[in-house]
């Protein structure tokens, strides 16, 4: 056996440095890293490309014709346009909102249903089974328009958090994990008195914090993704989340110097710049949190794939 | 005796109702996340009877049954068994170069023994999970469009290939974009099922491979791999399982009328004949059409379950 050498770290991850990991740099490392590498800028070239497109002049622009490793000269008037435009500040409140809204309602959702299926309740197998069942079979597109129809949700902010409650993977997950906690914790805190209720907020979320973080993050870039309901259900422009005023601006860029301030000129920054602007603007939020947050998205996507 | 049976028979219900009368938080937890799939999954299916329905304004239960007039209709609309083709083409081409791409990366990022590079690399590859269909076909149209980089590179490779420049809207390019532009965004994420199981392999039988003399292909092929052709094999299930799922998102963000005799699945071909084009078009044909796509969808799954379940991964229904 190899030598072991063993390290804990501030998280309390061990760390295993085994002595016949340490290998010499050979032709086959050289060749891995570098496809990987290639990869990697396949995967980011085209975000940075679009950052070039929105940040040179349009005479640039053209005379590149796109095609720039570095901006030959940079200029901020895209993005001062699109500031300018109220419908990307509708979108980014109307998404802020849903976001906020709607992850809390799908966390309360969630855990509460997550807690009931871990119980014994009568019934509890019918009631589990109607809801699995949902995941394999749905009423398809046109029931579920005129569902929200009639509840008179059309161009409402609730026609977009309400019909996104509960994904049932992270539902059924995060109930074997409630599952997997000792029970004795609970039957103390039941000697004492406490309702189901009190012992789901004082005993069982706070030893699952870390857990209901991860699936809190993934709710919260599922709404603030959003852009199929509002797409069906909302027609004010005033209620767009920000995707779908991505997706107008990207389809017709002349709809946004309609929405710009009364009386001003529309500049003289080509379509495509504008439009660049506005995919950076939309997609900064998650491009600078993403790195630092990566970690708890990983790791929720492992405890999907691999049940204990 | 009578009476003994009679209460015989009605104590367990007694008890029952006990039970019930401990568990009443837990039905109170459960209420409001009842509702919830009530309103929003079963009422929508309650509202399948349209596909048997000629839809009139006063509502569902309202309309007249039309004796499978939609069904019939289906199969002659010229447009409807193409988008169904194409559904079918869409996704055997995402199982045939999309499915493998995943394992391929996992298996090279596994090879990488510089952790924070590996790291750096995998923010990289799973970052654009995360944005939508929305974001990255505007950067896509911008890329591959007239006034785009693309055209410009291939131009420089290939004189005179920008001068009809038309990849966006191309028939026969439009399904490669689709298989091609899915790799780009979701092949990273793939990665990381595939590298959780790669990790619960035991490190034992690398350090015995070693010791034996084993070379780096060799260790590849004869433990790393076995250690995750079940997970492949239960992946490949789930991926066929919705197959007749052909990305909505995707394909409606990028294509326009010319590429739908190549693009058009049916999830689309409902959209847009529900909301998009005027045609008039009954809305029980389209509820049809959904419920046509649900069942076989259904059927699928079914399968899809089963044959997970044999594999022995435990599922969920």
């Amino acid at each position: 056996m190899a030598e072991v050498h063993a390290r804990v770290d501030k998280h309390g991850n061990v760390h295993i440095a085994k002595k016949n990991r340490i290998r010499r740099f050979g032709v086959a490392d050289f060749v891995l890293l570098a496809l990987l590498t290639l990869l990697g800028l396949i995967i980011l070239y085209p975000f940075y490309n679009a950052i070039l497109v929105s940040l040179v002049p349009n005479t640039v622009y053209l005379r590149y014709q796109g095609l720039m490793l570095w901006p030959p000269e940079v200029t901020l008037e895209a993005y001062s346009f699109t500031f300018q435009s109220s419908l990307i500040w509708y979108g980014f409140k109307n998404s802020f909102l849903i976001t906020v809204i709607g992850t809390v309602y799908n966390m309360v959702l969630t855990i509460l249903c997550a807690y009931a299926l871990t119980k014994p309740i009568p019934g509890g197998k019918v009631i589990r089974f109607l809801i699995v069942f949902t995941m394999y079979f749905s009423g398809g597109l046109i029931p579920f328009y005129l569902l929200i129809r009639d509840l008179g949700l059309i161009d409402t902010l609730w026609s977009m958090i309400l019909p996104t409650g509960i994904n049932i993977m992270y539902m059924l997950i995060i109930s074997n994990y409630f599952k997997s906690l000792p029970p004795a914790l609970e039957e103390s805190a039941k000697i004492d008195g406490a309702t189901d209720l009190r012992i789901l907020w004082s005993v069982i979320l706070p030893l699952s914090l870390p857990l209901l973080a991860t699936f809190t993050l993934y709710y919260a870039v599922e709404r603030w993704n959003e852009w199929y309901n509002a797409m069906l259900f909302v027609k004010n422009v005033e209620n767009w989340p920000l995707q779908n005023v991505l997706r107008t601006i990207i389809n017709d860029v002349n709809m946004m110097a309609t929405q710009n301030i009364p009386g001003q000129a529309k500049p003289d920054i080509k379509g495509d710049a504008i439009k660049m602007s506005s995919i950076i603007i939309g997609m900064a939020p998650i491009m600078c949190l993403y790195p630092f947050l990566q970690r708890y998205f990983l790791s929720g996507m492992t405890l999907g794939a691999v049940k204990e | 005796m009578t009476a003994r049976s009679v209460k015989a028979g009605r104590r367990p219900f007694k008890k029952t109702l006990r039970v019930m009368w401990d568990y009443r938080w837990i039905y109170l937890m459960l209420l409001p996340c009842m509702a919830f799939f009530i309103i929003f999954k079963y009422v929508p299916m309650y509202g399948i009877q349209l596909a048997f329905k000629d839809y009139v304004i006063k509502g569902i239960a309202a309309s007249p049954w039309n004796n499978f007039e939609h069904f019939k209709y289906m199969m002659t609309e010229p447009e409807f068994l193409p988008a169904l083709r194409n559904t079918l083409i869409i996704s055997f081409y995402r199982i045939l170069f999309g499915f493998p791409f995943p394992i391929l990366l996992a298996i090279m990022i596994n090879e990488v023994y510089m952790p924070r590079y590996k790291r750096v690399l995998q923010t990289i590859y799973t970052f654009p999970h995360f944005l939508t269909w929305v974001v990255m076909a505007g950067i896509m149209l911008n890329l591959l469009g007239s006034t785009g980089m693309v055209r410009k590179v291939a131009e420089i490779f290939v004189p005179g290939i920008g001068d009809n420049w038309n990849l966006l809207y191309n028939k026969a390019a439009f399904r490669s974009l689709l298989v091609i532009s899915d790799i780009w965004k979701e092949a990273g994420w793939g990665t990381i099922i595939y590298l959780a199981a790669i990790a619960g392999i035991d490190q034992s039988l690398y350090e015995a491979a070693t010791i034996d003399g084993c070379n780096r292909w060799q260790k590849i092929w004869y433990i790393t791999l076995p250690g995750i052709v079940n997970m492949i094999a239960i992946q490949f299930v789930l991926r066929v399982g919705a197959v007749m799922e052909g990305g909505f998102d995707q394909i409606f963000n990028l294509y326009k009328p010319p590429v739908y005799e190549t693009g058009d699945i049916i999830d689309t071909y409902i959209y847009r004949l529900s909301f998009v084009e005027n045609t008039g078009v009954d809305m029980g044909f389209t509820t049809a059409v959904g419920l046509f796509k649900n069942v076989i969808n259904f059927i699928l799954l079914m399968v899809a379950n089963f044959v997970t379940k044999a594999l022995g991964q435990e599922t969920v229904l």
